[in-house]
């Protein structure tokens, strides 16, 4: 996406930094059945992987040459996303978190989270397209803490806590999957 | 004190030392007399169907070039420039006609041979270019498109090499007129652990189960598994664990793929897809192969087969205390594209690097791997004799086959291992 974001009112903008804030909160503080309130029925819940691929010559000192969506393998490739998830998967995720047994989150990772660069990019209808990064601190009893970071693509739709997310696409930036695990809730 | 690999694992293999996973001495051995001398997985024909198709690929730590020359044959070369050694191909796959060193642009062709010098027409003396290719893997061969390769050029052949191990694959790939197909490139997942757990975890320990994996994975399911469940050692280091079901079983018990949640939630197309596949598999593989729905394979050295969530996974040792974990998805070749959109999640909602249920098992992989450098405990190896000499011949099954609690795949995989280091460690 190589155009500015939508012109936002104040309010508008204030609402989407509002309800991100709120979510990350929720996230860090292992809120998570709420957080799950947050979520739509419906929703797609992707991670694209992300390769390394060949330049190809002709696109030659063009922007394309190097661009991030050649790197990634998402829901339309046949290669293999990380995630491809329903609501059914994330509230297993949600459940699990809750359990003594599950047992590489207890004791359970310490997160930090900040959301930022908030832009919205498109609106259709109710529908808001709206891009945001995150940097995620995590620390593992265990293990070497460890950085998180991602962009994610939402489409959200107005509902009583502000929003509720329909599908979320999470472009995690990572070269080897140096991290303990991608299946957090991001 | 020097280490003996005889004092690591005793003559059963019941006991193994906990520096068979720390010692950087043993990691050392490891290299020369297992990775050195074994067939290492490379890849996938479907990876490389076209000349010029390559994937990236290791034997251990070495990085490898697998590609499809223009001749149609299958190359495998040491991604190293003969010049400095850098890597010409940083590509994950892609099809080329030439890799080009970054340093000073040496060329080679897709099957590895040096083709250009830039420097040498300033030059009077012109090296031999015949000479210079990149290292060639000793030997390749393939097996139902099963891509491997050896550094030793005496090494029996795969198939020999496979044994019966071919027939319980053969349950699975044989399964599919067209075969099967990796999809795009691997996850390829850093972890801090020995790379034997993993395998060890992949050749037949499905008994853990229902006790690591307890929050997800509901007991009676795991009971209906373990009811069922076989494991086989058709040699020692390979290993197969399946459950076989009963011929009265219906369809949707049985098929390949149904029991994964693309199978289970992808809609009606897809479980008509899998149970059309299922009629079938009496007529390709047979009926006792028919009724194995398969669990985890392991073929030594450190390829691991996942039925139940169709994926291939390789555990590339990066010194003794960190692995680089590779997994592809599998789904059937000639399935629709937007079938094979949906089987993919049968391996990445549950397994690879964002799975739900895998992320417990890596977990475990990192501790024990700190707990086998306690060297206080030196005394006190693992204990792996649970269902010694329990194992029986089967009158239909090739291989010694025994219950799932059994772990006589793991005391005949360390068994070989043991073996094998004691053939190199005094040369
Ligand atoms: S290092 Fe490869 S050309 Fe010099
Ligand atoms: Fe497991």
């Amino acid at each position: 996406m190589s155009e500015l974001s939508l012109q936002t009112t104040p309010e508008q903008q204030r609402a989407l930094e509002r309800f991100y804030h709120y979510e990350a909160r929720l996230l860090d503080a292992r809120q998570y059945q709420q957080w799950l309130t947050l979520v739509s029925p419906d929703i797609r819940y992707l991670m694209p992987s992300r390769v390394n691929v060949m330049v190809d010559n002709r696109q030659r000192g063009k922007e394309s040459m190097i661009s991030v969506e050649r790197e990634l393998e998402g829901e339309d490739s046949l290669g293999c996303p990380i995630r491809e998830e329903s609501y059914l998967h994330l509230m297993v995720r949600v459940e699990r978190a809750f359990k003594i047994n599950s047992w590489s989150e207890n004791p359970p990772a310490r997160t930090r989270r900040i959301v930022g660069n908030v832009e919205l990019m498109a609106q259709e209808g109710d529908a808001l397209s709206v891009l945001s990064n995150f940097h995620l601190y995590y620390a593992r009893p265990g293990n070497a803490d460890c950085i998180y970071s991602g962009q994610r693509r939402d489409l959200l739709v107005p509902a009583e806590q502000g929003y509720s997310i329909s599908r979320r696409e999470v472009v995690m930036d990572y070269a080897n999957i140096e991290v303990p695990t991608l299946g957090l809730l991001l | 004190m020097t280490l003996r690999i005889s004092d690591l694992v005793n003559a059963e293999a019941s006991l193994v030392s906990r520096r068979c996973w720390s010692d950087p001495d043993v990691y050392a051995l490891e290299k020369r007399g297992i990775f050195g001398r074994s067939w290492l997985f490379l890849g996938h024909e479907s990876q490389i169907s076209n000349p010029g198709d390559f994937v990236q690929a290791y034997m251990a730590e070495t990085p490898i070039i697998l590609s499809r020359g223009t001749d149609a044959r299958i190359y495998a070369n040491v991604n190293s420039c003969t010049h400095r050694g850098l890597p010409v191909c940083r590509a994950d796959h892609g099809n080329t006609k030439r890799f080009i060193c970054p340093y000073h642009n040496w060329s080679y062709s897709v099957e590895g041979d040096l083709v250009a010098i830039p420097q040498e027409g300033a030059l009077c003396n012109k090296p031999d270019k015949a000479q210079l290719g990149l290292k060639r893997v000793s030997r390749v061969e393939s097996w139902r498109g099963l891509v491997f390769g050896c550094f030793d050029e005496q090494i029996e052949p795969l198939e020999s090499y496979l044994g019966d191990m071919r027939f319980y694959l053969d349950a699975f790939l044989d399964r599919f007129a067209g075969g099967i197909e990796f999809l795009g490139a691997p996850h390829r997942w850093v972890i801090n652990a020995n790379w034997k757990l993993p395998v060890e975890n992949q050749l037949g320990d499905v008994n853990h189960g229902a006790f690591l994996h307890s929050a997800i994975i509901p007991r009676e399911a795991q009971d209906l598994i373990e009811e069922l469940g076989l494991s086989v050692v058709p040699r020692p280091g390979h290993g197969a664990t399946f459950r076989l079901m009963p011929e009265d079983s219906p369809v949707d018990d049985m098929a390949w793929g149904m029991e994964g949640l693309g199978g289970m939630f992808g809609g009606d197309e897809v479980q008509e897809y899998l149970r059309e596949i299922q009629a079938q598999a009496a007529s390709r593989v047979g009926d006792i192969r028919a009724r194995m729905k398969g669990l985890t394979y392991g073929i030594y050295p450190n390829l691991s087969f996942l039925w139940s969530n169709t994926s291939f996974k390789v555990s590339h040792p990066r010194g003794p205390g960190k692995v680089e974990y590779w997994s592809w998805a599998v789904v059937p070749a000639d399935a629709p594209d937007h079938i094979k959109k949906i089987l993919r999640t049968n391996y990445s909602s549950f397994f690879g690097p964002g799975g739900i249920l895998e992320q417990e098992d890596s977990e475990v992989w990192i501790q024990q791997f700190q707990g086998s450098n306690i060297d206080y405990a030196d005394d006190r190896p693992y204990y792996y004799g649970l269902g010694l000499g329990e194992e029986k011949v089967h009158p239909e099954l090739p291989g010694l086959v025994s219950v799932t609690a059994n772990e006589f795949y793991a005391r005949h995989f360390y068994a070989r291992w043991r073996d094998e280091l004691q053939a190199v460690e005094d040369t």
